[in-house]
């Protein structure tokens, strides 16, 4: 039995072509490639393992068969902003510098795609692989005009960045959103993304983003998702890692229709370490997807990961994530712990952790449980008179807390817990 | 020091690798349809399953050959370069053990299988019966006048096909129908003898009862199948043992089990697989590709699956429990071991659907060599399946640097009320462990030999015992100095 080739890629690019902007940032060999596995292989469907239980093929034939892109443009987002950072705005996949604040801060460098000389140009797409996923792919065809943040060699940034990715449109859009995070040699910074959808129509925003984190470098990053019911979105990001660098990440999905998270962390240089975090919580009949890959390839390398979901109502959550330990990378340790409340009886949550080791000498571990409210927990409550609701949240925040506290800026950190304790 | 050893124990020859002189009774190579009514009219079976057969033949050609997902690596089988038909010329009907050719006994009995009824294994009292399949056919079925007194049937499958068709009918392909899987496909259109067992209402098996498989002619691959029914209050341990001698071609084993759990049933069904692993630099070998799955068809049913893996050069199994009737209760309990040019993606499917179900999965990998070995699982609660509650643990041995070991549990959940614990390592020997052995005078091997035992206990404990001495004594071959 040969499987039907779906014409979903094709269609999306016969549509979106018109519209889409001239890319001229991305070289040559791998807008062919790219171009080819749109061709041959196209939008993954749940016969592709990695999409298994998110069928994308399906949603675009379903959700998105006629791409309009009728774009808004947003005029003022100043209440998105945030007050102790450098707000940078990314409006319909395009870098605002209108909207955005002025960076004016030393050792800090920001650059339109579109304003890249050729050695900049070149950074571009040098971790991802074109052929690697059908979202990579399409994004590198249309990719909108992001931008380049380079963090210089021994910067250490003191106050945190702000991407705000807001996406508009009247009707049924996809935006191709992309950047290149580039921390050098013996930085630090501190960046917070939040993926916003603003308006009446339903936005498919293919994220990608690029994270080299250079030698004994530090990146604490934070990424809040709270695009509502009309928001459809792929983020993937490919972050690599030098010798003594240090990656953080701690990703928050509050709101979205289908949100499935790509999160590629290769630890490329000895003794580096990646810690990722992730909290989902999801109602209705949403669809939160969380892939996280670690790819320890060399030696002494140290990576955690906990990732935590509330599935309620009709909704369905998925975590799948992957330690890969190469062949030479002895001395590894990689921890990872998935964590899961189901709510409701229509609630669907599929997990799986991979563990994929070629060296011996090596701990690993991974540890995942699902289950409800603990019963005792309640009845420890409800005996010293809180009643059933309140102790529900507060079972419910304080699961919640182990992530979220691993959110470094304080005012962010508050405004998260306020809008996460909210919607329980 | 280390390398020495591990070079002598790569070096280690398999025992079971001779070869038995017999005439045999074969089938040209290659596969078709008119090789399965070939097959059926030698086996006098039936008209419907002969229809059954082909029915699965014409679906098994529709299907392609599962390549990707498993993490496994092996060359293009060959369906046409097969014989599927291969048996030791013997008068057809045996009364006792004196009409069984002597070539035969003796080969059982140098794998110390005992066709013998009064004989026992190494001295332990109890008694087991003995189903021994040799290449196609069934040829001695022990204890059976014993057993059926009780009314126990426990025979050849072909047999019971002619005289229990009823049953067969009833049963087979309840729980592995022919178009679950490519192999299963297979299976279900050349399956050539295998064993039966139907153990009546409230009745407890008095012994263990086990099929011992061997692969003797060359170029032949085994398609057995065994079917188990325990009815309403039922109790049997049912053993599975194969041996095949080495050969520098990779023969093919395509089994299928099935196993059906009554109201209060149980059944508890264990695996020493030792099929010939393949030589040092991977010639040879055997290809298991096995479906073993068993369903707790009614309330408090429990089904037991415990397999000791050393064996095959490629191992593709997962035995499962549907845990249909409420308060069931399914165990996988597994010690896979790899070594070589071995590769194995072995684990389980708990399929929770009735109500407080439980499920416990013990996972123990050891990878050695350049091998590498999988675990490979889908624990699901259904929607419904409220209070279901399932405890995972896989935990992954790694000896040398060329090996690898992989988990890949899926789990899915469809209802608020489950329980699902999983959890996993990866991990060597610890240097302390050794240090500690070897600090109060125990030597590097026994260190070893009891470590990896201690690592693997759970698992052994749950073996019945005459088969756990043999796994023990395995595991030590197996394993010896592999680390240092």
């Amino acid at each position: 039995m040969i499987a039907e080739k779906s014409h979903t890629a094709q269609h999306i690019i016969e549509q979106i072509s018109a519209k889409a902007s001239k890319v001229n940032f991305i070289n040559d060999s791998d807008l062919t490639k790219a171009l080819m596995y749109l061709e041959n292989i196209g939008i993954p469907t749940n016969k592709d393992e990695n999409y298994k239980y998110c069928n994308m093929d399906a949603l675009f034939k379903k959700e998105f068969k006629n791409l309009d892109q009728k774009l808004i443009e947003i005029k003022n987002v100043a209440e998105y902003k945030l007050e102790d950072a450098i707000n940078l705005v990314v409006l319909n996949g395009h870098y605002s510098e209108s909207l955005s604040d002025k960076v004016i801060l030393q050792g800090l460098h920001l650059t339109a795609f579109s304003d890249l000389d050729t050695s900049g140009k070149k950074l571009i797409s040098s971790l991802v692989n074109v052929e690697s996923d059908g979202f990579i792919a399409l994004n590198t065809v249309f990719s909108g005009n992001g931008f380049h943040l380079q963090v210089q060699k021994g910067t250490v940034l003191h106050m945190p960045i702000h991407i705000l990715y807001i996406s508009s449109s009247e009707s049924e859009a996809l935006i191709n959103t992309r950047n290149l995070i580039e921390i050098q040699d013996n930085a630090e910074a501190q960046i917070i993304e939040q993926q916003i959808i603003i308006g009446k129509g339903k936005v498919f925003t293919n994220y990608l983003s690029e994270k080299m984190i250079g030698a004994n470098a530090k990146l604490n990053s934070c990424l809040f998702q709270n695009e509502g019911s009309f928001g459809y979105s792929v983020n993937t990001s490919q972050v690599q890692v030098q010798r003594d660098g240090h990656y953080d990440n701690t990703t928050i999905t509050l709101g979205g229709q289908v949100v499935r998270n790509n999160h590629n962390v290769a630890l490329v240089g000895q003794n580096s370490q990646a810690h990722l975090n992730g909290l989902f919580s999801s109602k209705s009949n949403q669809l939160v997807d969380n892939h996280t890959l670690m790819d320890h390839q060399v030696p002494h390398c140290e990576s955690n990961e906990l990732y935590k979901g509330i599935i309620n109502d009709k909704s369905t959550g998925v975590f799948n994530g992957k330690i890969y330990v190469r062949k030479d990378a002895q001395k590894t340790n990689a921890y990872q712990s998935s964590k899961n409340i189901l709510l409701s009886d229509d609630a669907t949550i599929n997990t799986k952790p991979q563990l994929e080791i070629y060296a011996d000498d090596v701990k690993c571990s991974h540890g995942t449980s699902t289950g409800k409210i603990d019963e005792e927990a309640m009845f420890y409550l409800n005996a010293r008179g809180i009643g059933k609701e309140s102790a529900r949240k507060m079972l419910l925040a304080s699961f919640a807390r182990e992530v979220i506290s691993k959110i470094e800026l304080d005012s962010f950190r508050d405004k998260i817990t306020a809008l996460f304790e909210n919607e329980l | 020091m280390a390398n020495e050893i591990l070079e002598e124990h790569i070096n280690n020859e398999y025992k079971y690798g001779f070869t038995t002189d017999i005439e045999t009774d074969t089938f040209d190579k290659g596969l078709n349809e008119d090789v399965v009514r070939a097959l059926s009219k030698k086996k006098n079976e039936p008209e419907w399953l002969l229809d059954f057969r082909l029915k699965a033949y014409r679906h098994w050609l529709n299907m392609k050959e599962p390549k990707n997902w498993a993490h496994l690596n092996y060359p293009k089988i060959d369906f046409n370069d097969i014989i599927y038909y291969s048996a030791p010329k013997q008068m057809p009907q045996l009364n006792s053990l004196d009409e069984v050719d002597p070539e035969l006994l003796k080969t059982f009995e140098k794998l110390g299988i005992s066709l013998e009824e009064q004989k026992r294994l190494s001295g332990v009292q109890s008694n087991i019966a003995v189903d021994a399949v040799f290449d196609s056919v069934s040829v001695k079925t022990t204890f059976r006048e014993t057993l059926s007194e009780k009314g126990i049937i426990f025979c050849s499958f072909s047999e019971a096909v002619q005289e229990f068709p009823d049953l067969i009918k009833k049963y087979m392909g309840m729980v592995v129908p022919y178009t679950d899987n490519y192999y299963a496909a297979l299976n279900s259109a050349v399956f050539s003898d295998g064993s039966f067992c139907y153990i009546p209402k409230g009745v407890r098996c008095p012994m263990e009862l086990s099929t011992y498989f061997r692969i003797n002619s060359k170029g032949t691959g085994q398609f057995e199948r065994t079917l188990i029914v325990a009815d309403e209050g039922a109790y049997v341990s049912y053993l599975e043992g194969c041996t095949a001698p080495m050969r520098d071609e990779n023969q093919l084993h395509a089994a299928i089990v099935e196993i059906i759990a009554h109201k209060d049933a149980e059944v508890k069904y264990s695996t020493v697989q030792n099929w010939y692993p393949g030589d040092k630099d991977g010639k040879g070998g055997i290809f298991n590709f096995v479906t073993k799955r068993g369903i707790c068809l009614d309330d408090n049913a429990k089904i037991s699956w415990t397999q000791v893996e050393t064996g095959s050069a490629i191992t593709w199994k997962y035995p499962s429990v549907i845990l249909k009737g409420n308060n069931s209760i399914g165990e996988f309990y597994s010690v896979a071991v790899t070594n070589n040019m071995q590769e194995a993606d072995t684990g389980t499917k708990m399929i929770h659907i009735g109500k407080n179900t439980r499920s416990t999965i013990i996972s123990k990998g050891i990878s050695a060599g350049r091998s590498n070995n999988s675990y490979r699982g889908l624990v699901q609660i259904r929607k419904g399946a409220s209070n279901a509650r399932n405890f995972s643990q896989c935990d992954s041995l790694l000896m040398g640097d060329q090996c690898g070991a992989h988990t890949f549990p899926y789990i899915e959940i469809k209802d608020k009320s489950a329980i699902v614990e999983h959890e996993a390592t990866t991990s060597k020997i610890g240097e302390d462990q050794l240090f500690y052995c070897k600090q109060r005078g125990i030597d590097m091997e026994k260190a070893i030999a009891l470590i990896v035992n201690g690592y693997c206990k759970e698992v052994l404990n749950k073996l019945p015992m005459e088969f756990a001495v043999e796994a023990q004594k395995l595991l030590a071959i197996s394993l010896e100095g592999s680390v240092g």
